[in-house]
């Protein structure tokens, strides 16, 4: 009975005491997809973006195409990092559904696209395919797979937002084809890293304004 | 308005440790669980504390405890039980009701 001597609470008090005590446990345990998807929206923009600069393709390319690639990997690789840790600081200590859900759709990412790189590479050994349509091919094979799998995304969480996003990516995988070399690049980062940054903006709006004012009720 | 109109607080859940204890564990999904440390780096509470408002939430039925075993390790999971959910439920709308009956304040 020690710790029942607290005051007395008011209604209001109550409503605030819930309302903060939510905001914390969203906070931590719904970890809102902005910061996520900032990450992303920075390394295609700025690493697609430098790849498409060092094209020789321009009078005077921003540097070698090789030092693009680099740059491109070590984002890359700083990114997927990036999700794994947030993917394993949301579920920390929570069993069940989600946790699993989670789990799965991470691995489905890791899978995808150890697939679609074996597959790319044999393609690429296999037919006599000039550097232009090899970059194509990787540009829309990827572009299409990271779609698809946000569109999965959607459909798993019921975000409609996420789903959109998805088909977006997806778009952008056809229209990088179409425009061709460098073009697919710009598309990749203007189009594929603004929409993860508009993505991020919009979802760190709603975590704003839904934060701590409303009771959750999930 | 009448003082017999004025809803009842739950006393279970009417205490301020044992609130966010109900409002961290309903934030979960549904079906989900979380560790013991896990809920008590959620709230800051010290484990004594936080066993003893659980154990009473328990003894209501509105949480359940499990302890399990991971990789040989003992593990306690708690989730809030669907009458744990309901009460909580109908524990905000009473809130709501008393703040509209006092005028908002």
């Amino acid at each position: 009975m020690d710790d029942d001597e607290e005051q007395p609470m008011s209604a209001a008090e109550s409503l605030n005491l819930i309302a903060r005590q939510n905001e914390r446990t969203r906070r931590e345990l719904g970890a809102g997809p902005a910061r996520l998807l900032g990450v992303w929206a920075f390394t295609w923009l700025i690493g697609w973006g430098l790849v498409y600069l060092a094209d020789d393709s321009h009078a005077r390319p921003l540097m070698p195409g090789w030092t693009a690639g680099i740059v491109v990997a070590v984002l890359f690789v700083v990114a997927i990092a990036y999700s794994a840790y947030h993917g394993g600081r949301i579920s920390r200590g929570i069993r069940g559904p989600s946790r699993r859900t989670g789990a799965m759709y991470g691995w489905s990412w890791m899978i995808s696209f150890a697939a679609l790189t074996l597959i790319n590479l044999r393609v690429m050994k296999a037919g006599e395919l000039d550097p232009h349509t090899i970059s194509l091919l990787w540009s829309g094979t990827s572009l299409l797979l990271t779609g698809v799998l946000y569109l999965a995304g959607g459909m798993l969480w019921q975000d409609r937002l996420q789903y959109g996003f998805g088909a977006w990516i997806v778009v952008c995988g056809g229209a990088s084809v179409l425009v061709g070399v460098p073009g697919n690049f710009l598309v990749l980062s203007l189009a594929g890293g603004g929409g993860f940054l508009v993505a991020s903006l919009v979802y760190f709006v709603r975590e704003r304004r839904s934060g701590p004012t409303r009771v959750a009720d999930r | 308005m009448t003082e017999a109109s004025l809803p009842e607080l739950d006393p279970v859940i009417h205490a301020q440790a044992r609130l966010r204890v109900t409002v961290a564990l309903a934030g979960l999904h549904h079906g989900d669980q979380i560790t013991f440390p896990r809920l008590q780096q959620l709230l800051d509470m010290t484990a004594g504390n936080l066993s003893t408002h659980l154990r009473k939430l328990e003894d209501a039925e509105y949480v359940e405890i499990t302890k399990a075993y991971e990789h040989r390790t003992p593990v306690t999971l708690v989730k809030l039980t669907a009458k744990g959910r309901a009460a909580f439920e109908s524990y905000t709308t009473a809130l709501h009701r008393l703040l509209d009956a006092t005028g908002g304040n």
